[in-house]
């Protein structure tokens, strides 16, 4: 049986997926979506993010499976053409960015947490973060990037 | 390699869970890090993965009225989550909304966390603080197991592989009541418990519990100090004399290890503080 899920709003079908395979290995080597990274493998470091069905899943403790019928989203999924996504933007603007490996997966669980909370205090974003490691920037400047995307996607401008 | 089914009835789950070389898998949190050192080190993969997060049954949550249920399917976030939980079982709300990540929580469920068997499971003290009994099916039908029965040794239980656990049936202390759950870690966010404790008390103190994990083989009640509790006058002298009786507990049952240096005056603490804690929220609810 194929395994068939949406991926960033495309239907997706694969053949012969084993049932240990991760939904990131799967990302990855398959569907060539190189956006989510594996850092550590175990859960611990969040550069694997990805949405399902809206939430976001370390995809190297979700099995591939588990995504059949559903909603996968990536990091490619979120611009629009030359557009970045508001949150992207806020990253981009507020130099949350360095080497970029942790970025992706930063910006997936900081939508699933604007998606509950679309005014998130920083003790709020620095919680709902705090499965996502950064070895570059520290994490002074993506609090301020999470605020700074909230507020785009509020649609409150760029200014501050 | 292995082959991945989801069922959509339990009846089907148990039917596939009674196959040779199946496993059962939930949030994965515990068992996707288990698959990945099997494959890393060329060692045997289940022959067959049973994804039971889509089983409504799991999913069960009953809190209002007698018979308290929670399904084995439910996550860590849903937990943390829920004015339901928070009202109702805030030792175990609160436990849930400490394990992990966000991530690791909206996956990770309280069935995959008890059948895990670890120490310093978190859900599992709340879940102990309760009085929860595991109902388990298999094929040959249903049995009830209290969690001190289930977990024999660190990472042993009693579930064989053709058992599924469905959920637990849970006991809160008499109302208004008083919940609280605490843990130490090496950091704030992310980690695993050195030590946690859930207590509950109720007004007349007729049924105090206190639960200490990440001490024993499983995380275990401490009738020495719920009796100490039982007969005392509530306050700080109370609270107090609690944590040390719970920290002699400890080195009773584990003998003075290099570790007890630390975990004495860190049992006789956090026990206090969560002693009173929950006093104080019963308190504010009465
Ligand atoms: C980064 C990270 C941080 C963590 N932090 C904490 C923490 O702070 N506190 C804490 O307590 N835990 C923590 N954990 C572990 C915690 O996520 C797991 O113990 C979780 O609760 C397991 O549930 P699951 O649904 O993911 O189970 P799975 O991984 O799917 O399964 C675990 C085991 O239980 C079995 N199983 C699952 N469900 C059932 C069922 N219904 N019936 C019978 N058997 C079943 C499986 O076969 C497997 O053997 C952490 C994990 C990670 C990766
Ligand atoms: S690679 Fe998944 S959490 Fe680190
Ligand atoms: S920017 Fe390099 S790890 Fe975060």
């Amino acid at each position: 049986m194929p395994l068939k899920f949406t991926l960033n709003g495309k239907e997706v079908c694969l053949e012969d997926v084993p049932g240990e395979a991760t939904l990131l290995e799967v990302l990855r080597r398959k569907l060539g979506m190189l956006g989510a990274k594996e850092g550590c493998g175990v859960g611990e470091c969040g550069a694997c993010t990805v949405l399902l069905d809206g939430k976001a899943v370390d995809s190297c403790l979700t099995a591939a499976w588990q995504a059949a019928g559903r909603e996968v989203t990536t990091v490619e999924g979120l611009a629009q053409g030359e557009t970045l996504h508001p949150m992207q933007q806020g990253f981009a603007d507020t130099g949350a960015v360095q080497c970029g490996f942790c970025t992706p997966g930063m910006i997936l669980t900081a939508l699933d947490l604007v998606e509950q909370a679309p005014k998130p205090s920083d003790q709020e974003i620095r919680r709902a973060m705090s499965g996502n490691l950064c070895r570059c920037t520290g994490y002074h400047d993506v609090v301020r990037a999470v605020r700074r995307g909230a507020k785009y996607m509020r649609g409150e401008g760029e200014e501050q | 390699m292995s082959r991945f089914l989801t069922p959509a009835t339990v009846q089907e789950a148990l039917e596939a869970l009674a196959q040779p070389g199946a496993k059962v898998l939930a949030g994965g949190t515990d068992l996707m890090i288990f698959l990945r050192q099997a494959r890393m080190n060329g060692a045997e993969l289940p022959e067959l993965l049973v994804d039971v997060t889509r089983l409504p049954e799991l999913k069960r949550l009953e809190l209002d009225g007698p018979g308290c249920y929670l399904g084995a399917g439910l996550t860590f976030r849903f937990l943390d989550e829920s004015p339901e939980a928070r009202r109702h079982i805030p030792v175990l709300a609160q436990a849930a909304s400490m394990v992990g990540s966000m991530q690791v929580r909206q996956t990770g469920t309280i069935g995959g966390n008890v059948a895990n068997g670890s120490p310093a499971a978190d859900g599992m003290s709340a879940l102990v603080a309760l009085d929860a009994v595991a109902e388990i099916a298999s094929l040959e039908g249903v049995r009830h197991c209290p969690l001190s029965e289930l977990i024999t040794a660190p990472n042993q239980t009693t579930l064989t592989p053709g058992e599924l656990i469905l959920g637990y049936a849970i006991t809160p202390p008499p109302e208004p009541e008083g919940q609280v759950f605490l843990k130490v870690g090496r950091r704030h966010e992310v980690a695993v418990s050195r030590l946690n404790l859930a207590a509950c008390l109720d007004r007349d103190l007729a049924d105090p519990r206190v639960v200490l994990g990440s001490c024993f083989p499983s995380p275990r009640r401490l009738a020495d100090v719920e009796a100490l509790i039982k007969n005392g006058k509530p306050g700080p002298a109370l609270w107090q004399a609690a944590g040390e009786q719970a920290a002699g507990h400890f080195t009773d049952v584990c003998g003075w290890r290099s570790s007890a240096t630390y975990k004495v005056p860190a049992i006789t603490r956090i026990t206090a503080r969560a002693l009173k804690r929950a006093w104080a929220q019963l308190e504010d609810r009465s």
